[in-house]
Formats: structure tokens, C-alpha cells, sequence
């Protein structure tokens, strides 16, 4: 009988996907336990929210001036409240950058066991048996953790649509009186700098990651773009040393991509990567290690020479048209 | 204005990561640790917000492990001016441990601004920052990828991937996980670096730390393959063509 | 005249004040300049003078160049004695060479060698003017004319002198001069004789001896200074080994050349050794690839720099050093950091150089001063965090070093365990790189089939530091080093053997400044061993057909002479060899040395390797470029592919020519 609250983000009027995702865990969870589902949105005016919540028993909303744009601290102190408010037997978030301020924190304040990046989970009593990616998604670890507590859930852990039930309680709460003294602020929102071309709107990809080796050697997979029809894009290592521009880093910190084709050079896999581009149609993994975990999400791999192979399958493909 | 960056030891992912035998944590033998990357990046922000600001002192902070020394010795040749070694008996104490430890330990170095990492590849149990400041009961964020001192507070900017990003003023003191660095860790040559482990002192606290409040590993182990990849060997003109074939056939080749 | 030796006399005191200080003003600098040793071995430094300065070896590699500077340079000596002539009879009245043939055979002399360096100047302004190589692009090109007119205007006001005195009657040698009798006829002709004559003969010899002293004044400031400098810098130059460099003073407050102030004063020396002929230039890989690095720009940079630094009146210690002048740091605002990152130590430059100019050294010691500061390239900071973490440069942990002997169907000694005779130092590159493990196999099999007792030190092995070095991080190439002297000393082997030549150079050449000395061959210089010894079969790969062209690896030759054993094995087994004409000593680098292969290609316009690729192929029936070095093997396959021409030419390890 467990009672599952779901904290649901929202930006710009708009629910985040992950967060639909979670609720439809939780109901899964509660469905399979007999419990409820609480979703709590936070909002300077949550109505436009509300339509988009599917599968709670009940939307619990908390309105304040100060939740217009997200504020971890503003946010915390409404999550904490709520907690220890409704006393949910178990508290879901999704595991993005938000879900990385609030899980642990709220937690630690309501004196509850926090576990985090679960691909997978189970409830059985007052036991949530988790499966989480740890050490770069090399390893899976099983943990088991006591109810009440805390869990942030990796998206596309929880598939499946929600099935259709009546229009859901709302309970407006009360926001803390901490809203009103708070140590921080929100200043502005930044949007990052469009590059000159948008790799969510492309049908093919061909991805450098750390394998690459150098700056220098991205023309190897430029040149087999241009033969394949795609534009290139890259993981955050690749960003992060400055070899490309950030508009063109795909996954968990940079953009979603759901190219038709996407062909992974010298990319290992990390949970983050895959994060942004697990769904695309067509994955090729061109990886030394044949334990890399990218070769678990494509469809065919080879640990052959990107060195040797990239001018190879270049050449391959400018000689059709010959 | 006093700047306290905390350093961890983390595996090596670089290397294989083995399951131990009783299958219940990796296979610590063997493997190689480093500095995690995103204390890294906490530690040049620390050395840069130092260096903007003018008189500011960075201390870096650690747990005493094999291997701590070294990197409290770099830090001092990165930029910090002091470092310490906290002892608690325990060689690895997780997140949660650490941060119950450091939020009575760090009060006496009496921070403005304490900056880690946003995360290790092994804090499935919850996270430092958002732990120690909760704990602390100060403003705190993570995803940070650039912090500025403005008077009593600190400016900063926050992501959320997809392109969105937003920047947040926090009132010191406050928790900071750095996610990237304003410019990426700067070079230390060897000479430096060999200077500074002849000439560092490290101060040393000890404390007990108190593992308690996690769920537990009931298990670990390498992912299932599932249906996994199609491999394809044999020289580059073979698996080139095989390949093209794939995706021809697919009618997912364009260009030209 | 009475007043003649009055009046010289004043000239003299007044060129040689203002000559000796402008000589001072150079000198200075060297005054206070930290000292080097290089006055060991002075019959051999003095030796060394015959071919250097006498026999001009180094200048006549170009021809032309070499012949009309050896006509001007003995001109020189021979017409000193006409200089003692003027300036002797003009302060002493009576003052002869007569009495040591002045007025025979030296003046035969004198006449001859006038026209001989008249014709060496012709040559020389040819040269610049008509000719016109590209070497020259950069040099100062007034000064060099100036010069060329100094001469002439020197050798002709004396041609003439002599020429009016023999018109005149009154000269003794006058049989001796037989071109200088040529003009006088000439001049006798147009009516000049007798006292007309002797009166043109005087105004000449004062406008010679003013123009001598003129000389004199404005050599401090030309490049002409390297009369006085070349000898004393050819004397002084460095003749330990070639690749050993110089630990930076452990006294010293700063690490690394900051401030051409802070040079020693043989480098100083150095600069005011330059003659801006651009022979460094033109062998140059970085140059020639069209990045911002001029060997011969560079020193003239520095010697502007530490002249200006004299000659502009020091400004008063409270104003601060207006912008732009050279006042400020050598690094960064004189020579500029993508100069210092563009070198790859070839020392190409300083093969060719007829004075001995030290340019790597400098480099090294500047790239040392921004090592310390921090200002490096991206890629060279990757590649020092990785060999500090990992001690490869390949971010690759120390237990894949020996992953590659996993493709052999025996296992490798290892050598921290077990004696052998032969210590394999296999090196970074030959390890961990993929394209290059596949020769690090066949070596290995070709020593196994031959029965050599070999080992490996396995992941004990770090990169030898021969490039860290180079670029400038001594505190890391310490590391390096004593953890490999370490793993060393618990070994017990009779030699150690390299693949790689720049783990040649810093096992065999550096090492032994870290206290570590050891016999250390080239694999080519073992397996021609093993193939005189019968111990490898004599036969050519018959996978390998056509005829072969080789590649001298910089490290292997100019800094090592490993010139012969891969010739030798090449004609041992059987290949027709046709050589480049970059080869030997003249080789052009790949482009990789100097930790430029951890650096990426912006600035570059020709890849140096892809060069050496069509340098080859212009040979027309070179089917195979033969390379003995890791760098180069990746270096040149990436060329040839870039350049589409695999079925043209093929790159090949000497170690794959075997059967």
C-alpha cells in the first residue's frame, strides 16, 4: 500500500518528458502494490500544468512567486515540506540536473535513503530493489533500500503508456514560510548559442567521441559525413577539450538527438551519451573495446581500426556514385 | 573570502572495472584511482574564482587514502594554498558519510564557498553537494559550469542540458557541484608539480565517520548484453563494405 | 705630407672610438651573461677549424654560394696586408712590407686576389639580385647590399690608388700588379700621369682608408659582425653529444629562457654570429610546411632584441618600457609561442649552419619558460596529463603497454624477472599504436626466429622522455627517467635495443646526465648484426617488389649517425635502393618530433610528410618508402593516404623487408 509522490518538473508551461515518464513508474509501482500516486508541481501558476499530469490520484500543487523559474533552494524547501506533509512511502524524481539538486538533499533533510541512476525498480513490502549504473555504466549494481525513501530514475527506465483514469484530486498546499526568506535568487534564464547547424534535426549522424584521438583527426569523420549525407556531432569530451562547438555535443548535458541513422566513432557508451541518442533508428558503434558499453544500445559494431575504417567506408561510399 | 574544494580518489574508468569475488563491489586490487574529473574542474574553479578576486585562499580538502597525498600536493601546484588530509578510519566513506563528516569538519576552515564535483561514478547513494548542503542548511546547486563572487554572494551558471541553462545568485556560504570548469583545467608542469611534493605541507584532522542512512548493494555485475550489437570483424575493406551493405539495404545512406 | 700621419691618426682615434663603442654595446651583455664550459678539448675545438673555416665545407653544400664566399673570404686575408699597408705607411712615413715582398710577390697577391674578390662580389649580387633563393626571404637585404658596396668600394679605391701611382711612375710593384698596370694604362690614356696622377692617387688612398674606417663603424651593427664572430663561435661550439640537453642550472630562480638578457654568452654569441644566409631556413620542416617558424628569423629576432635592449638608453627604472618595445618579456611579445610549439627539433637547422648557431637549444629553453608559466597548446597539455598520470601519451593504463605480444604465439621474457642479453625498450608508439603493434610483432618474431635471448620490461615501461623534454618539461622528463632508470637497475641484460629512435637518443644521449649510462642500439644496428651472423636468412620479402627508397629518421641519424646498418641490411637482402636527395644528414623530418605529434595541423599548408611523399614519388620508380621509426611509419601511411597515392608508393618498417 504504498504511496508514491512524484515530483514533476516543468519549464516554459511545459511538463518535462522525464517527469511523464516517472509518473507513469510510480504508476506501475503503486498499481502493483495498491498504492497511490501523488504528483507535486511547483509553479507561480500551476493550471496549465495540470492537464498534462497523467496517472496521479492526486496533483498537489504549491504556487509562490518565487517558483516561476526552478531555485533549487526554493524548491528543496517545498519538497522537504511536502515530504514530511504527506509522508509518501517513496519519493520519485527524474535523474536530470534538477533531480540531481533535490534527490539527495531532500532526503538527507528527511532523514530518508536516497538511491540514484536506477535503469530499473521494484517495490516488494517496504523493500525498493533498484538496478543502478555506476562506474561509467560498466557495472550494474542491485540495491536494495528500506522504505520510506528517496529514489531518481534514469529516463527511459520506465516505459509504457499510462492507461486512462479519471481526472485526478488537486490539492493546493500551503507553500513554506521559507519562500519568503530566501538565500538566493534566480537571476536570468540562458539560452546557449546556436550553432550553425541543429543536430536535432538531422536524419544522420556520425558522432566522435574520446577516440577520436585529436582535433586534427575529426576530418576523418567529416569526410565520411559528407560521403554519408549526415553532419557530425560529438560527445562531451570532445566538447569539453574545445575540438567541436557545444550546439553539436548529443547526450545527458548537451542535446536529444532521433537521427534515422547515427553512427557512434570512438565513443564508449557512458550513460550520459546514451542518454541523448538511445533512441535512434540505426546505430553503428565503431569501438577498440569490444566490452564498450555503446555496443550495447547499436545494431552492428565493430572493434575494427576507426583509423582504417572511417577512410575505408569513405571511400566505399564516394565509389558508389563513381 | 576563503575557497574550500573537496578532492576524491575515484577508480580509474579508464581501466576494466572487475566485479570482486563475493560479487558485491568492484574489484579494488587492482585498480587504478585518479582525481574524480569533476573535482577536478571544482578545483580550477576554486583557483580561478581565487585568482579574480583577489585575495581569496583556496583550501583543498580530502580523505586520507592511498594516493591522497599526491593529489592534495598537486593541488598546491594548481593553485591552493592549503590543504588538508581528514582521517576517519574509514578508507572509503560514501557521499553520504562524507558529507555528515565534512558538515562538522568544514565549519572550523569557516568557508565562504565550497565547491566538489556534482558527482563520482560510484555516489549511486545520493550526491556530496546537494547532501552537505542540506546538511549545512545553505543555498547550494549543481550542474554548475561557471561561479562568479559578487559581494556576499556568488553568481552562477546552472545547465540543464538540451541547451538550457540559467544563471542563479546564491548568498554565501554556499555548496557548489561543479559540472565544467570557466576554462578547463589549466596545465602544471612536472617541475611544479615535483616542487610542490617536496615543498607541501599537508595538515591533517581526524574524525570518525558514520556510514550509516543508505540502502545496500545487494549485488554487482557487468551489464547483460541483451540483444547487443551485431559484431562485425575482418579488415577495414570488409567490415567497410559490410556495413555500407547494411545500410543500403536499410535505404538509410544520403549525401550526394 | 706632414700632417698625412696627424690627420690618420685623428681619423683612427675618432672610428675607433665610435667602433669600439659600438662593439662595447654588444659586448656588454655578455659581460654579465651566465658562462658556459666550452673551453675543453681545445686541440680538437681547434681542429675542427680547418674544415669549418678553411675548407668551408659546410658552405660550399651550396655550391656557388660556397665558392664565391671562399673567393671573398681569402681575398680578405690576402688584402689585410694591404690594410697594415695603408694604415702603416700613413701614421709611420717609410713603413714597407717591401722588405717581406710587399713589393713583389705580396703585391702580385694583391692585385690577383682584388680581381678574384671583385668577381666573388659580382657573384654574390647576382645572387641576391638575379638569383634571388628563397632562403634570402626575411633576411635583411640592405645590410647585405651595404656590405657588398663596402667591399667594393674598399677593393676598388685601392685598385685605383695603385692604378694612379703606377700612372704616375712612382710605384715600386708596379710589375707585380699586372691589373692595377692594366687601369693605369687606361688612365693614362685619358691623360692622367705625373703629378695629376699621383694627386688622384693620394684622394684615393684617403677615400680607401676612410672607407676601411667607415667599415669598421658599421660592422657592429650588420650582420658583417661574423668576421669577428664566426671563428670564436665555430671554436666554441658545442662539440659533446648531439643529443644531450643542457639541465637548466638547479641555482637558477626561474626555469627556461624568458629574456634574451638571460642567455648564456656563448648564445649571444650566437646571434651576432648570424649571417641571415638562410641555409637553416631552407632546411627547415616546419618552414617548409608554412607555419611561423624561421629558424634564421628567429636568431636575427633575438639579436634585434638583445642589440636594442643595449643600444636604446635604458629608460629610467619608475617609467614603465613603452608598448612594443623589446623591452618587454622575449617570450610571447619578440618570438611568438606558435613559433616555439612549430619546431620539431629536427636539427636540420643546425646540420647546415656554417657558424654552429645553436637554434634547438634556444627553442627548448624558451618552450621551458612557458611550460613553467602554463602556456601550452591543448594537445601538448593532454599528452603531459597523460604521460603524468599514465606514463604513455596514449591515456592508456600502464597494463596495455604489452597487449601487442598477445598477437605472438610465444611469450616475451620478461626482463625484471629474468636475465637476458638484450633488453627490448620498445616505446610508447610502437605499444600502444595499433598501426604500428603490427611491427612490433614482426621485430619480435624476426628476433625469436633468429634465437635472440630477448626480454621486455613490460608495463613497467614508461615513455623515455625524449620528446617531454623537448617540449620543455624537465620536472616530468625527471619523472620519466627515474622511474625507467629505476626499473633499469633491477634488470640484468648486456644491451638495450630500441625500435624507436627517440628512446634511442634519450636512453644512450640523456640518460646518462640522470646518472644512468648504457649501450643502446637500434634494431636495425642488432638485426644487421643478426643477418651478417647468418642468424636471420638473407632473403628479400618477395611480398615487397620494386625498388625502395629510405628515410633516415632524424633521431636515428643526424643525432645518432645510425646512417649505414639499414643500407647495409637493404643491400644485404637484396633491394635496389635509390636515394632521395634529402637523405643522410639532409633527411626532412615527418613532422612529429618536438611533441609537434601531440599538437594539431592549424598554420600547416603542406604537411612536411606529405612533402617527403612527393619528394619520393619524383623519384619515378621508388615503389617503397623504407622507414625505421614509429612516428614516421604512422606519419607517412597518414600521408600517402591523404595524398591518395597507396598504389604508388607503399610505406614499410625495414623490419617487414626481411622474408
Amino acid at each position: 500500500m504504498a504511496v508514491i509522490l512524484v515530483y514533476v518538473e516543468a519549464h516554459d508551461g511545459i511538463v518535462a518528458p522525464a517527469s511523464l515518464e516517472t509518473l507513469a513508474g510510480a504508476r506501475q509501482l503503486a498499481d502493483g502494490s495498491g498504492g497511490s500516486v501523488e504528483a507535486l508541481i511547483l509553479a507561480a501558476d500551476p493550471t496549465p500544468l495540470l492537464s498534462q499530469i497523467v496517472g496521479a490520484d492526486r496533483v498537489l500543487t504549491v504556487s509562490h512567486p518565487s517558483l516561476a523559474a526552478y531555485l533549487p533552494e526554493a524548491h528543496q524547501a517545498v519538497l522537504v515540506e511536502a515530504v514530511k506533509a504527506r509522508k509518501p512511502d517513496l519519493l520519485l524524481l527524474a535523474n536530470s540536473y534538477v533531480g540531481l539538486d533535490l534527490a539527495a538533499s531532500t532526503a538527507i533533510a528527511t532523514d530518508r535513503p536516497v538511491v540514484s541512476y536506477c535503469m530499473a525498480a521494484a517495490l516488494a513490502g517496504d523493500v525498493l530493489t533498484t538496478t543502478n549504473q555506476v562506474y561509467g555504466g560498466k557495472i550494474e549494481a542491485i540495491a536494495e533500500t528500506k522504505l520510506p525513501a528517496v529514489a531518481a530514475v534514469n529516463p527511459g527506465t520506465f516505459q509504457g503508456t499510462v492507461p486512462a483514469r479519471a481526472q485526478a484530486e488537486t490539492l493546493r498546499l500551503d507553500p513554506p514560510a521559507a519562500l519568503g526568506s530566501l538565500a538566493s535568487s534566480f537571476i536570468e534564464a540562458l539560452k546557449e548559442e546556436s550553432g550553425d547547424v541543429d543536430i536535432t534535426q538531422q536524419e544522420r549522424l556520425v558522432s566522435v567521441g574520446r577516440g577520436i584521438g585529436d582535433a586534427a583527426n575529426i576530418e576523418i569523420a567529416q569526410a565520411l559525413a559528407t560521403a554519408l549525407g549526415a553532419e557530425v556531432s560529438a560527445s562531451r569530451p570532445v566538447v569539453d577539450a574545445g575540438w567541436m562547438p557545444k550546439s553539436r555535443q548529443v547526450g545527458k548535458s548537451g542535446h536529444k538527438v532521433k537521427p534515422k541513422l547515427y553512427v557512434a566513432v570512438g565513443i564508449s557508451g557512458a550513460p550520459e551519451h546514451l542518454e541523448g541518442m538511445r533512441d535512434a533508428g540505426f546505430i553503428v558503434a565503431i569501438n577498440q573495446d569490444a566490452k564498450a558499453p555503446i555496443f550495447d544500445v547499436a545494431q552492428i559494431g565493430t572493434t575494427c581500426d576507426l583509423f582504417d575504417l572511417l577512410p575505408a567506408l569513405t571511400e566505399r561510399l564516394n565509389t558508389r556514385n563513381a | 573570502m576563503h575557497i574550500v574544494t573537496v578532492v576524491r580518489l575515484v577508480p580509474d574508468l579508464l581501466e576494466e572495472i572487475q566485479v570482486n569475488e563475493q560479487g558485491t563491489d568492484i574489484d579494488r586490487e587492482w585498480i587504478g584511482v585518479k582525481l574524480c574529473e569533476f573535482d577536478d574542474h571544482a578545483l580550477e574553479e576554486s583557483v580561478l574564482i581565487k585568482e579574480a578576486s583577489g585575495g581569496a585562499t583556496v583550501t583543498a580538502v580530502g580523505i586520507a587514502v592511498e594516493g591522497m597525498d599526491r593529489v592534495l600536493q598537486s593541488a598546491v601546484a594548481r593553485g591552493a594554498d592549503r590543504v588538508v588530509k581528514i582521517d576517519c578510519g574509514e578508507a572509503n566513506p560514501d557521499s553520504r558519510a562524507l558529507a555528515k563528516l565534512l558538515s562538522e569538519a568544514l565549519p572550523q576552515l569557516k568557508p565562504d564557498l565550497i565547491l566538489a564535483g556534482v558527482q563520482t561514478p560510484e555516489d549511486l547513494f545520493g550526491q556530496l553537494v546537494p547532501f552537505l548542503g542540506a546538511l549545512m542548511g545553505r543555498p547550494h546547486a549543481s550542474g554548475v559550469t561557471g561561479a562568479q563572487v559578487d559581494g556576499n554572494a556568488v553568481v552562477i551558471q546552472q545547465e540543464y542540458g538540451a541547451g538550457r541553462a540559467a544563471r542563479l545568485k546564491l548568498a554565501l556560504p554556499a555548496v557548489l557541484g561543479v559540472q565544467s570548469a570557466s576554462q578547463p583545467p589549466r596545465y602544471v608542469s612536472g617541475t611544479k608539480l615535483r616542487q610542490a611534493i617536496q615543498g607541501t605541507k599537508i595538515e591533517t584532522l581526524s574524525l570518525a565517520a558514520s556510514g550509516a542512512g543508505s540502502g545496500t548493494i545487494k549485488e554487482m555485475r557487468r551489464p547483460a548484453r541483451g540483444q547487443g550489437a551485431e559484431m562485425i570483424e575482418g579488415e577495414a575493406e570488409q567490415v567497410a563494405s559490410k556495413i555500407y551493405d547494411a545500410l543500403a539495404s536499410r535505404g538509410l545512406l544520403g549525401g550526394k | 705630407m706632414d700632417s698625412k700621419p696627424l690627420m690618420l691618426a685623428a681619423l683612427m682615434l675618432l672610428a675607433f672610438a665610435f667602433a669600439g663603442y659600438r662593439f662595447f654595446l654588444r659586448l656588454r651583455p655578455m659581460f654579465g651573461a651566465p658562462g658556459i664550459d666550452r673551453l675543453d678539448h681545445i686541440g680538437e675545438r681547434l681542429w675542427g677549424l680547418v674544415p669549418n673555416v678553411l675548407l668551408h665545407r659546410r658552405l660550399l653544400n651550396i655550391r656557388y654560394s660556397g665558392i664565391l664566399h671562399a673567393m671573398i673570404f681569402g681575398s680578405f686575408i690576402v688584402l689585410f696586408t694591404a690594410i697594415i699597408q695603408a694604415f702603416g705607411s700613413g701614421l709611420f712615413p717609410g713603413f714597407s712590407l717591401a722588405p717581406v715582398g710587399g713589393d713583389s710577390i705580396i703585391a702580385l697577391l694583391q692585385d690577383v686576389f682584388a680581381v678574384i674578390i671583385l668577381i666573388g662580389v659580382g657573384m654574390a649580387f647576382y645572387n641576391r639580385f638575379v638569383i634571388r633563393p628563397a632562403r634570402f626571404r626575411g633576411s635583411n637585404n640592405k645590410d647585405a647590399t651595404v656590405i657588398l658596396l663596402l667591399i667594393c668600394s674598399v677593393v676598388v679605391s685601392m685598385l685605383l690608388e695603385f692604378s694612379f701611382h703606377i700612372a704616375a711612375g712612382s710605384e715600386p710593384s708596379a710589375h707585380w700588379r699586372p691589373f692595377s698596370s692594366a687601369i693605369a694604362g687606361l688612365l693614362a690614356a685619358v691623360g692622367f700621369a705625373g703629378e695629376r696622377a699621383n694627386e688622384a692617387a693620394h684622394i684615393f688612398y684617403w677615400i680607401h682608408v676612410c672607407v676601411i674606417l667607415g667599415f669598421l663603424t658599421y660592422i657592429p651593427g650588420s650582420k658583417h659582425l661574423h668576421m669577428f664572430a664566426a671563428i670564436p663561435n665555430i671554436f666554441l661550439r658545442n662539440i659533446g653529444p648531439k643529443g644531450q640537453s643542457r639541465a637548466p642550472d638547479p641555482k637558477a630562480t626561474s626555469i627556461g629562457l624568458s629574456d634574451v638578457r638571460r642567455l648564456d654568452w656563448k648564445g649571444m654569441l650566437d646571434l651576432y654570429s648570424c649571417t641571415e644566409c638562410g641555409r637553416c631556413q631552407a632546411a627547415c620542416p616546419a618552414y617548409a610546411a608554412g607555419l611561423p617558424l624561421s629558424p634564421k628569423i628567429l636568431i636575427m629576432n633575438m639579436r634585434d632584441a638583445l642589440i636594442e635592449e643595449t643600444v636604446v638608453p635604458a629608460p629610467r627604472p619608475s617609467a614603465p618600457p613603452a608598448a612594443g618595445s623589446n623591452l618587454e618579456a622575449l617570450v610571447g611579445s619578440v618570438i611568438s609561442e606558435q613559433t616555439l610549439w612549430a619546431c620539431t627539433t629536427c636539427r636540420a637547422c643546425m646540420e647546415v649552419c656554417p657558424l654552429h648557431i645553436e637554434h634547438v637549444p634556444k627553442i627548448v629553453d624558451m618552450r621551458r619558460h612557458m611550460v613553467e608559466a602554463g602556456h601550452v597548446t591543448p594537445g601538448i597539455q593532454d599528452a603531459m596529463a597523460s604521460l603524468q598520470q599514465y606514463g604513455n601519451s596514449f591515456k592508456k593504463p600502464p597494463r596495455m603497454r604489452a597487449k601487442w605480444t598477445s598477437g605472438l604465439d610465444f611469450k616475451i621474457k620478461d626482463a625484471r624477472k629474468e636475465e637476458v642479453d638484450i633488453l627490448w625498450f620498445v616505446g610508447d608508439y610502437a605499444s600502444y599504436d595499433p598501426r604500428v603493434q603490427r611491427i612490433t610483432q614482426t621485430v619480435a618474431r624476426l628476433l625469436q626466429k633468429a634465437g635472440v635471448d630477448f626480454g621486455i620490461l613490460y608495463d613497467a615501461e614508461q615513455n623515455s622522455g625524449n620528446d617531454v623534454r623537448r617540449v620543455g618539461d624537465e620536472g616530468l622528463f625527471q619523472n620519466l627517467s627515474e622511474h625507467n632508470i629505476e626499473a633499469l637497475a633491477g634488470c640484468s641484460f648486456k644491451r638495450i635495443m630500441t625500435t624507436d629512435p627517440h628512446s634511442l637518443n634519450a636512453l644512450r644521449q640523456e640518460y646518462p646526465t640522470q646518472g644512468a649510462k648504457y649501450e643502446v642500439v637500434h634494431y636495425t644496428q642488432l638485426l644487421l648484426e643478426l643477418l651478417r651472423e647468418g642468424k636471420i636468412a638473407k632473403a628479400a620479402n618477395e611480398k615487397v617488389t620494386g625498388v625502395v627508397t629510405y628515410h633516415d629518421p632524424c633521431y636515428l641519424g643526424r643525432y645518432n649517425n645510425g646512417f649505414e646498418p639499414p643500407r647495409q641490411i637493404m643491400a644485404e637482402l637484396g633491394y635496389k635502393l635509390h636515394e632521395m636527395g634529402r637523405c643522410r644528414e639532409n633527411s626532412f623530418c615527418c613532422g612529429a618530433g618536438g611533441g609537434r605529434i601531440w599538437q594539431d595541423d592549424t598554420g600547416v599548408k603542406e604537411r612536411p610528410s606529405e612533402n617527403r611523399i612527393r619528394e619520393a614519388l619524383a623519384l619515378g620508380d621508388a615503389a617503397i618508402f623504407a622507414v625505421a621509426c614509429p612516428k614516421d611509419l604512422v606519419m607517412y601511411t597518414a600521408a600517402v593516404q591523404s595524398l591518395a597515392v597507396e598504389d604508388k608508393i607503399q610505406v614499410k618498417d625495414i623490419a617487414e623487408l626481411f622474408a
